[in-house]
């Protein structure tokens, strides 16, 4: 049977309240699971997130 | 020698708990009042919730870790609070019910110099007739209710494997909900699970929400810098659900689930029915049924705790429209303005106002999320009180660390399938929670630490996270340096 999500017996596409979204490209998806890049956002994520945390916790004093 | 009680033992009463414990000399004693035996990693609930987890793997027992880190643990729930004391002595009181199953049912005072009151949301399913556990919807609000929802989903895969079509509905059972970060989780999650067992195909998928625009997430949405654009959350979410061919109803209040379809009025007034063979929709929230009473036994409770049942703090509650909310409304120390030894912390103290904008249909229902005060918030707001009760137990005349939901920020990473190498999560942080629009004019927050993006990678830190933040729970060496 078809994995694709959108296939079902419900409406056509057209008249899906996600027919007018902005949608991801092929290239885009790819990049989201493709561990080299993704090891390259891993690091930078958490580097992001870090300065966030010390930036939150710099505020808890006076 | 000094007490100090905590009420509730989740990330923002577990978190004060440990850390006064860690900050005191031994002589002053730290006593946590849960009602439950466990302590659970709720984030992860939404994994167990697929199937993907057992409820073992997000909780563990709570008196073992106490006993050893020098907490005594009291497993009962309070009923009472008697803060100028009572007549047998002036020392204050919360008065709390066992429930641990030896002593189930009975009564104590326990006396403290200082009280965080960190009780958590009450699950209010009664707002929605019909709704939640034992009735006609499921629930990934506690570990065990995200097992019973595990079990009907995986009823649900096996029907759709012998060909049945089947209707899922995610979302919030109710128009004052807060949390909708997990209900989208939970669809996500949802969907991918259906996909790789080969399913999907069979299934029509909804997502039922009070949000105004996806990706308000109860905070008013975010603003992203992004491919040469300034774009709201809104637009990440919809591309999401459409990438993944899920349908949504935003603007939605379910005003009543009976088996097989819930009753919704959105916020035109339209009256609809939503029908589905398997609906997990979370409850509105409300602060626990705990009273108030002066020395002379007189019901204090409106003093205390604002009419929805959470506590009053040092926040401007002055009612006042959403043009006029400043970021200034919202507390930074937690502490009662009526009694300095008594704070709450986490979901337990009652917001001044929403974040996102209030909206009512027009016979006056507010279909509106609620403020989220949820993981790292509550965290930091419970080491905050921790920090500024060790203080002025040293001497300080007032609260010493301020953790304003206006002036931190939040990192958050949302599961959308739970996969080592094809799974993903969004990872967004923001800054700071509550919008600024006096620092921040266009946007209210600082564009340069509020990003987001999904992939892999979060999937990873998803799963470092649970790791990570179980690891602390528990108290094992080094726990502290482990940041909120």
């Amino acid at each position: 049977m078809s994995d694709n999500p959108n296939a079902s017996a419900a409406p056509p596409p057209h008249l899906r309240p996600w027919f007018y979204a902005t949608k991801p490209t092929r290239w885009t998806r790819f990049l989201r699971t493709f561990i080299p890049w993704q090891i390259v956002r891993f690091i930078v994520i958490n580097l992001k997130m870090m300065i966030l945390i010390r930036r939150s916790h710099k505020g808890m004093h006076h | 020698m000094a007490r100090i009680v905590v009420l509730g033992a989740g990330v923002a009463g577990h978190t004060a708990s440990a850390f006064l414990r860690k900050w005191l000399p031994k002589r002053d004693e730290v006593v946590a009042v849960s009602p439950m035996a466990e302590y659970n990693w709720i984030p992860s609930n939404i994994w167990v919730g697929v199937g993907l987890l057992r409820k073992k793997q997000v909780v563990f027992p709570l008196a073992p870790v106490y006993d050893k880190a020098g907490i005594e643990f009291k497993q009962a729930r309070a009923v009472a609070l008697w803060p100028e004391g009572d007549a047998e002595s002036q020392t204050p009181a919360v008065e709390i019910e066992w429930t641990r199953p030896d002593r189930r049912g009975e009564r104590e005072k326990v006396r403290y110099d200082f009280l965080i009151n960190a009780t958590g949301p009450k699950l209010n399913f009664e707002a929605t007739p019909g709704l939640g556990p034992g009735k006609h919807t499921y629930s990934v609000c506690t570990a065990d209710h995200a097992e019973e929802t595990a079990r009907a989903f995986l009823e649900e895969v096996e029907r759709m494997r012998r060909g049945e079509r089947r209707r899922f509905v995610v979302g919030v059972g109710h128009g004052s909900c807060t949390c909708e970060g997990a209900a989208f989780e939970y669809i996500v999650n949802l969907e991918f699970e259906l996909r790789a067992r080969g399913v999907r195909g069979r299934a029509e998928i909804l997502y039922l929400t009070n949000e105004y625009e996806l990706g308000d997430f109860g905070i008013d949405g975010v603003h992203i810098k992004r491919g040469g654009y300034i774009t709201p959350s809104k637009i990440f979410h919809e591309s999401l659900f459409a990438e993944r061919g899920l349908d949504w109803l935003t603007r939605a209040h379910v005003r009543q689930v009976e088996p097989g379809r819930a009753d919704v009025l959105t916020l035109d007034g339209e009256e609809r029915e939503v029908r589905f063979d398997f609906a997990m929709l979370l409850p509105p929230f409300r602060g626990v049924d705990m009273r108030a009473f002066n020395r002379n036994g007189e019901d204090i409770t409106a003093r205390l705790f604002a009419p929805n049942g959470f506590m009053k703090v040092d926040a401007d509650y002055a009612p006042k429209p959403y043009e006029q909310w400043k970021a200034r409304d919202w507390p930074r120390y937690y502490q009662s303005p009526a009694f300095e030894n008594l704070f709450a912390a986490g979901i337990a103290f009652a917001p001044p106002h929403p974040i996102s904008r209030l909206r009512t249909t027009p016979d006056g229902l507010m279909i509106s999320p609620a403020p989220p005060r949820t993981g790292m918030p509550s965290a930091m707001i419970g080491k905050a009180v921790a920090a500024s009760i060790v203080d002025m137990l040293r001497g300080a005349k007032k609260p010493t660390h301020a953790a304003s939901m206006a002036e931190m920020g939040a990192a958050c990473v949302a599961s959308a399938g739970a996969n080592p190498f094809t799974g993903t999560a969004a990872s967004i942080t923001v800054f700071p929670i509550v919008p600024d629009y006096e620092r921040y004019p266009e946007y209210g927050r600082d564009l340069n630490y509020t990003f987001g993006e999904i992939g892999l990678a979060g999937h990873w830190i998803k799963i470092l996270l649970h790791h990570m933040f179980l690891y602390k729970a528990r108290l094992l060496p080094g726990w502290w340096m482990i940041p909120e």
